[in-house]
């Protein structure tokens, strides 16, 4: 179970971040993590979004440099030393997290060397992993309440 | 000569390459045979009595030559040979300027049709002046390089030019028009409507900038609209510098032939020398207008057959200013082989540098066009780049911004870091100065609608 991660290219400039934004915007698409990495001069931009395959066309017909990749989606529960432990399973058999953000509150992402051995491992453990529908699900969710 | 059977149809999309690309040069149409094949004495005997004939009219009519020729005690009597060329005395932009706006204009302004100017990016601009005579032969040269480049009568052509004080406008709209096409004088400028245009009414022969182009080729692709099938066929560019990796990906996305051909405005304007199919590294010069000379930039002194200098170029017998000796500050090198095409003409390399464009940096001589080079052989970027040379800590640093194609990004810094590494190696082997590369989101770099601006000289003077 992993969730597709949408990692755009980016000039570490103004607006640049907008300019995707607004395009997820015009798609419909929501937002429900990122986080923004940069070397000073370029930088990558990573979403966890309710329709990716909608945020990558979008993207993509604007011509922006964009790629869509599996990553895990974790539900850790908030108490004290649970990131840890849940680091600690991946650390004690070699995997390395690249990188990783935290969405809505608990919610975080992680991307590994090796995702599928990453998500056996976690999926033995006490921490709930999130689909992607999990992710429509809660907005679609939160859409019909407001309606 | 191919008999009437075997001439193609060069109306048809891609046939005029597919017979370039079978060495059938003679089923293409050639616009005056009689001058753009004849024998190489021929010419030059042609050009030996219009040189003759141009001193003259110089030294009659324009007060700045009759000066300097009496200083030096030159006049025509004195050019036997046309190596005797060399006697005058060169005109450099300068000249231009400081006789601004009509010093070296050789006829009352009644004579006059039009007037244009150069863009003028260092100070003054530079204004011309055509006579009827001028402009028949600004004309003809034009309809000679347009068909060379497979156009012919009955195209329909648009015009993506501005038009105005530039040369590149006028000059092939009146071109085109000598040569029998229609012209559709759309101008720069309103990318989508140039795309509706070339649909609705049938447009077979796009004019425009090769970095425009490029922008209405990506437009087009973007609003779905299928170039194979389009009717447009031939791409003329001008107006900068044709990148030869610029021009492929233009040819294969569009499915056009595209061909760029030279000019400035200090000797008329486009028209000067035109690609044919056969070369497409080089052009022929229209030498029954324009003498040219190979000269070292430093010396001035000519240069061996075929080795690399500043072009000079004499237009012969052209009326509204007759210049000598121009200095086009234009490095080339000029072949007079017989070509492929069946051409006789002369052919200069396209002019990749400029004497005053090279850039000086840490003492290394290096020229963009070397930066061109090395980027069109890297699969991952786009030919747009630009060119910052800054001071750090009192060292020249050079720094060259590229555009990464979509398809070659990666989620890894690593991977991008690891691309910059080797885009800035291959730069460094070439221009023996190490780079700082930056990797630039695609369209990231300003497509230029007129001259594209490579370079950004930050450092103070």
């Amino acid at each position: 179970m992993t969730v597709s991660q949408i990692s755009v290219f980016a000039n570490s400039r103004p607006g640049h971040m907008n300019r995707v934004l607004d395009l997820f915007e015009g798609a419909g698409v929501s937002v429900r993590g990122f986080s923004a990495a940069d070397t000073g001069e370029y930088g990558i931009l990573r979403f966890i979004v309710d329709k990716p395959y909608e945020a990558l066309e979008a993207l993509q017909e604007a011509g922006c440099a964009c790629v869509i990749s599996p990553v895990l989606c974790l539900k850790l529960v908030d108490k004290p030393g649970e990131l840890s432990r849940v680091m600690g399973v991946l650390a004690k058999c070699g995997i390395n997290v690249v990188y990783s953000y935290s969405m809505i509150s608990t919610y975080i992402v992680l991307s590994t060397n090796d995702p599928e051995r990453a998500h056996e491992l976690l999926a033995e453990e006490p921490v709930e992993l999130i689909s992607q529908d999990d992710i429509a699900r809660i907005v679609a969710e939160r859409v019909a309440k407001e309606a | 000569m191919a008999d009437a059977m075997e001439t193609i149809d060069v109306t048809v999309k891609g046939a005029a390459l597919a017979a370039a690309a079978e060495g059938r040069f003679d089923a293409l149409p050639i616009y005056k045979p009689e001058i753009e094949c004849a024998p190489r004495e021929e010419i030059r005997a042609l050009q030996l009595e219009k040189l003759q004939k141009t001193v003259a009219y110089a030294y009659e009519r324009v007060p700045y030559y009759r000066e300097k020729l009496d200083e030096i005690g030159v006049s025509s009597s004195d050019i036997k040979t046309l190596e005797d060329v060399r006697k005058l005395p060169f005109t450099d932009k300068a000249v231009l300027r400081e006789t601004f706006p009509f010093g070296l204009f050789a006829v009352p302004m009644d004579e006059i049709r039009e007037l244009h100017s150069s863009s003028g990016t260092t100070g003054k601009p530079v204004v011309v002046g055509y006579t009827d005579a001028d402009m028949d032969m600004w004309s003809e040269c034009i309809a000679r390089l347009v068909q060379m480049a497979g156009v012919v009568p009955g195209d329909m052509a648009q015009m993506a030019f501005g038009y105005g004080m530039f040369t590149g406008g006028f000059g092939l709209h009146y071109g085109l028009q000598r040569l029998g096409c229609a012209m559709i004088p759309a101008g720069s400028g309103n990318t989508e409507r140039h795309i509706q245009m070339i649909d609705d009414y049938g447009t077979t022969v796009l004019i425009a900038t090769p970095s425009y182009a490029m922008h209405i080729c990506e437009v087009g692709e973007a609003m779905g609209y299928d170039w194979e099938k389009s009717p447009l066929r031939v791409g003329l560019f001008g107006g900068e510098p044709c990148p030869p990796g610029l021009k492929a990906e233009i040819e294969r996305r569009m499915h056009i032939v595209c061909t760029d051909n030279y000019g400035l405005t200090e000797v008329m304007g486009p028209g000067v020398s035109g690609e044919c199919l056969a070369e497409r590294f080089q052009q022929h010069i229209a030498e029954d207008h324009f003498l040219w000379e190979v000269v070292d930039p430093e010396t001035g002194e000519p240069v061996g057959e075929g080795e690399m200098g500043e072009l000079v170029l004499t237009p012969l017998c052209k009326q509204g200013i007759p210049v000598l000796r121009y200095r086009t500050h234009d490095l080339t090198r000029v072949t007079t082989e017989p070509c492929a095409c069946g051409r006789t003409l002369a052919r200069m390399d396209k002019v990749r540098s400029r004497s005053d464009d090279m850039l000086i940096i840490r003492g290394t001589n290096v020229f963009p066009s070397q930066i061109e080079d090395v980027l069109s052989g890297i699969d991952e970027v786009t030919p747009h780049y630009h060119i910052i040379v800054e001071t750090r800590g009192g060292m020249d640093a050079l720094i060259v911004e590229t555009e990464l194609r979509p398809e070659a990004f990666r989620d890894s810094f690593e991977a991008m870091d690891g691309l910059r590494a080797r885009i800035a190696e291959k730069l460094k082997g070439t221009l023996l100065v190490a780079p700082e590369v930056r990797l630039v989101e695609p369209g990231g770099i300003e497509r230029a609608i007129g001259k594209a601006k490579h370079v950004d000289d930050r450092r103070k003077k």
